[in-house]
C-alpha cells in the first residue's frame, strides 16, 4: 500500500474561553491518498472548515490545536516554526477559499499576485514567472490571458475570480489543494464549471484535494471519498458512492434524505429534528442522539468510535455487533 | 389554469436609473444610463397555487419579487391582485385593504428581524399595524397561537432574536408573515441561508401551512431541486425577462428553452448516474449593456442570425410557454 500524502491522526481543535475550553474539533482521523479527492461535508458548525484551517496551519488564536498529529508524506507539520509551514503552504499544499473576492488583494493585478506567488515558490526569474503565469491562466480557462494578465480582481466576474484563485492554488504544483466551499457564492452554471475545472486540473497534475462543501451534490460529483462530520467529529467516512447511495449513520441517512431530489416527488423531505447542538451545550454520549430516530441504551451515555463497517468507517453504536444485539435482546 | 388568478402581472418591466451624477456626467460627456431589471414580465398565479420563479444572480427574480408586493412600483405594465390594480392611483382605498392579504419572508433571517425586539412583539406588529385586535391580551394569545402554528413554543416569544438559530428565525418571519391572515405570501429564497436539514424542515412547514390555510405562493429560489419540490408551475428567468414557464412535471421532464436545458444540465448529480453533461458556455452577461436579439443567444449552441437580430417572444409550446426561435421554428 502507498504512503498516504497527508494523515490527519486525532486531531482536535479547541478555543480556551473564561467559561472552559469548546472543543470544536475532536479526534478526527483520516488519510488522503495522493492524486484522490476526499470530500468533507457537514452543516454549519461541524468542524469542516476548522479541519481544514488547521491542517495548514492558519487557525486564528485563540483557536489551537489541543491534541493530536498532521502528517504530509510522513512528516509532521502541525509543531514546525511557522517559517518552514509558510514554506510548506503555497508550495507543498495549496488553497482555495469560498469568497474568491476576498482572497485575491484588491489593490495588485492579478499577474502580479501570480508572479509573487510563482517567485516566492519556485526559483523561476521573473520573466520565466510571467510566461507560467500566463500559461496558467490559459489553463484555467481564462480568456485572452495577455490582455487580462494586468486587470484588477474587480474587473472579473465571481466565476472568472474563482478560476484565478485556481490558478494561483496551482501555481507552484503543489501535492495537496484543500478546497472550503470553492463554490457556495457561485451560481449554479457557473458552480458547474469551476468543479469540471477542479476535477479536470486535479487528474491532470495529479494533484490531491480535500474538498470541503456543505453541498452533498457537489461531494457526489467530484469526490472519491466523503467524510460526514457532524459537531466537531467524523461519523461516518466511505467511499462515494457507498455513502450517498447506502448511508450507515443515521445523520447521514437524515442529511440525504432532507436534500429535495430532482428526481423524485415526495410530498415531504424526511427532516431531522432539532439543530446542531452548540459547542457550550454538547450533549453527553454520541452528540447526534439527542436528534436520532434510533437511538438506544448505550448511546446517552458512551460516546461511539469510528470503526470500520465493510469498506467504510462508522461511528455508531447500531454498528457495533455487541452492542446492536443488546438492543435486539432488550 | 382553470380558476381565475389571484395575482396577475401583466407585462411588468422595472428600470432603474444608474447614472453617475449630474456633474461627473457634464465632465465626462456620459448621457444617463438605465439598467433594465425586469423587462415584460407577464404570469399569473391562481389561488392556493404555488408558482416559484428561477434563475441566476442577476436575472431578476427577486426584483419581480418586490414588485409583486409593492416594495418597489413598476416602471411599466401593471400588478393586480384579486382584481384591483397595484398601481391605479384611484382604486387607494382598495389597495389599503388589501396590503393586509399579501406578506413576504426574506432569505435573510439575520437581516428580516428586528434585532431590539422580542419575538412576540415582531410577531404582534401586522396585528397591530391592521388593527386586527384591539385587545391587549388577545394581541398576546394571538402571537403566542402563531408561534404554535409554526412550531416554536410559545414561551419563545420573550426571546429576542439572537436566541434563536437560523431556522427558528426563519419560523418567526413566517409567523410574522401569517400574522395578518394573508393569502397571498411572497418567499424570496427563504431557505437559501439554512443548512440542508433546516431547510428540510422549513419547506415541510411551509407546505403544511399551505395546505391548512389555503395560502398562495410565489416561491423564488436559485435551487431547482427547492423549485421543483414546491412548486406547480416554474417560470425561467434571464437577464429580467421569463424564457419559459411551464408544469414543474414539463419543466424537468421536457426543458425546451436552451437555457433551462442548461441549467437542468449543471446541477449536480446527487444520483450518480454518470450521465453525460454538456460543458457550461460562458456566463450572465452586464445587463447594463445586454446582448441585441434573444439575450442568451452568446451562449447558445443553436443560436443563428435571427438569434441575434430579433427578440424572441413568450410562445405556447405544448403545455409550456417558451421564448425561444428555435422552438418556435421547431428546430430545437
Amino acid at each position: 500500500m502507498t504512503q498516504a500524502l497527508l494523515s490527519v491522526r486525532n486531531l482536535r481543535v479547541e478555543f480556551p474561553t473564561r467559561r472552559g475550553t469548546l472543543v470544536a474539533v475532536d479526534d478526527v482521523s483520516f488519510d488522503i491518498m495522493p492524486g484522490e479527492v476526499l470530500g468533507v461535508v457537514g452543516e454549519s458548525g461541524a468542524g469542516k472548515s476548522l479541519t481544514g484551517t488547521a491542517i495548514i496551519g492558519l487557525l486564528e488564536p485563540p483557536g489551537r490545536i489541543g491534541a493530536g498529529e498532521i502528517l504530509l508524506k510522513g512528516e509532521r507539520i502541525d509543531d514546525l516554526p511557522p517559517e518552514r509551514l509558510r514554506r510548506i503552504r503555497g508550495r507543498r499544499i495549496g488553497m482555495v477559499f469560498q469568497d474568491p473576492l476576498t482572497s485575491l488583494n484588491p489593490l495588485y493585478r492579478i499577474g502580479d499576485q501570480l508572479i509573487e506567488t510563482l517567485l516566492t515558490h519556485t526559483k523561476a526569474s521573473a520573466a520565466a514567472a510571467r510566461r507560467r503565469a500566463l500559461a496558467l491562466l490559459a489553463e484555467v480557462g481564462i480568456p485572452a490571458p495577455e490582455a487580462r494578465i494586468d486587470h484588477y480582481p474587480h474587473q472579473f466576474s465571481g466565476g472568472m475570480r474563482q478560476r484565478v484563485v485556481l490558478a494561483l492554488a496551482l501555481a507552484a504544483n503543489p501535492e495537496l489543494i484543500i478546497a472550503d466551499e470553492p463554490t457556495t457564492a457561485l451560481d449554479v452554471s457557473v458552480q458547474a464549471q469551476i468543479i469540471a475545472l477542479l476535477k479536470r486540473l486535479c487528474r491532470d497534475h495529479g494533484t490531491a484535494v480535500m474538498l470541503i462543501t456543505h453541498d452533498m451534490g457537489v461531494i457526489a460529483e467530484t469526490a472519491d471519498r466523503v467524510a460526514v462530520m457532524y459537531a466537531g467529529r467524523i461519523v461516518e467516512i466511505g467511499a462515494v458512492r457507498d455513502v450517498v447511495k447506502a448511508p450507515l449513520h443515521p445523520y447521514t441517512v437524515g442529511l440525504m434524505g432532507s436534500i429535495p431530489k430532482p428526481a423524485g416527488d415526495a410530498p415531504r423531505l424526511t427532516q431531522i429534528p432539532g439543530t446542531m447542538p452548540r459547542l457550550t451545550a454538547m450533549p453527553p454520549g454520541c452528540a447526534f442522539h439527542p436528534r436520532c430516530p434510533r437511538a438506544f441504551a448505550p448511546c446517552p451515555t458512551q460516546r461511539p468510535d469510528l470503526k470500520p463497517h465493510g469498506s467504510a468507517q462508522v461511528a455508531c453504536w447500531l454498528f457495533e455487533p455487541a452492542a446492536a444485539s443488546a438492543e435486539a435482546g432488550g | 389554469m382553470s380558476a381565475a388568478p389571484l395575482v396577475d402581472l401583466k407585462n411588468v418591466g422595472r428600470t432603474f436609473d444608474v447614472s453617475k451624477p449630474w456633474l461627473n456626467r457634464v465632465i465626462e460627456r456620459r448621457p444617463r444610463q438605465f439598467l433594465a431589471a425586469v423587462t415584460d414580465v407577464s404570469f399569473g398565479i391562481a389561488p392556493r397555487e404555488t408558482f416559484a420563479l428561477v434563475g441566476e444572480s442577476g436575472s431578476g427574480k427577486s426584483t419581480v419579487a418586490k414588485l409583486t408586493v409593492g416594495l418597489i412600483s413598476p416602471t411599466a405594465g401593471d400588478v393586480i391582485i384579486a382584481g384591483v390594480s397595484m398601481n391605479d392611483p384611484r382604486r387607494r382605498a382598495e389597495r389599503q385593504r388589501l396590503r393586509r392579504r399579501i406578506q413576504m419572508v426574506f432569505q435573510d433571517p439575520y437581516a428580516s428581524l428586528n434585532p431590539r425586539r422580542r419575538a412576540a412583539a415582531i410577531i404582534a406588529e401586522p396585528i397591530r399595524a391592521f388593527g386586527l385586535i384591539r385587545r391587549r391580551a388577545d394581541v398576546a394569545e394571538q402571537a403566542h397561537e402563531l408561534l404554535r402554528l409554526v412550531g416554536l413554543d410559545p414561551a419563545d416569544g420573550d426571546k429576542y432574536p439572537h436566541e434563536f438559530s437560523g431556522g427558528q428565525r426563519q419560523r418567526v418571519a413566517i409567523a410574522r408573515a401569517l400574522a395578518s391572515r394573508p393569502d397571498f405570501i411572497v418567499c424570496d429564497e427563504p431557505t437559501s441561508a439554512l443548512d440542508v436539514s433546516v431547510q428540510a424542515q422549513i419547506l415541510n412547514l411551509m407546505r403544511d401551512l399551505q395546505d391548512r390555510l389555503g395560502l398562495t405562493y410565489l416561491f423564488i429560489s436559485h435551487n431547482l431541486a427547492v423549485v421543483r419540490h414546491m412548486a406547480r408551475r416554474i417560470g425561467v428567468m434571464y437577464l429580467g425577462r421569463l424564457v419559459e414557464v411551464a408544469p414543474t412535471a414539463e419543466l424537468f421532464a421536457t426543458p425546451r428553452h436552451p437555457y433551462t436545458r442548461m441549467l437542468l444540465d449543471a446541477v449536480p448529480d446527487l444520483e450518480m448516474t454518470g450521465r453525460p453533461r454538456k460543458p457550461v458556455e460562458g456566463e450572465i452577461p452586464n445587463p447594463i449593456d445586454p446582448p441585441q436579439g434573444c439575450a442568451f443567444h452568446p451562449r447558445c449552441p443553436f443560436a443563428n442570425a435571427r438569434c441575434r437580430a430579433e427578440r424572441p417572444q413568450l410562445l405556447p409550446a405544448g403545455a409550456a410557454l417558451v421564448a425561444c426561435h428555435g422552438v418556435e421554428e421547431a428546430r430545437l
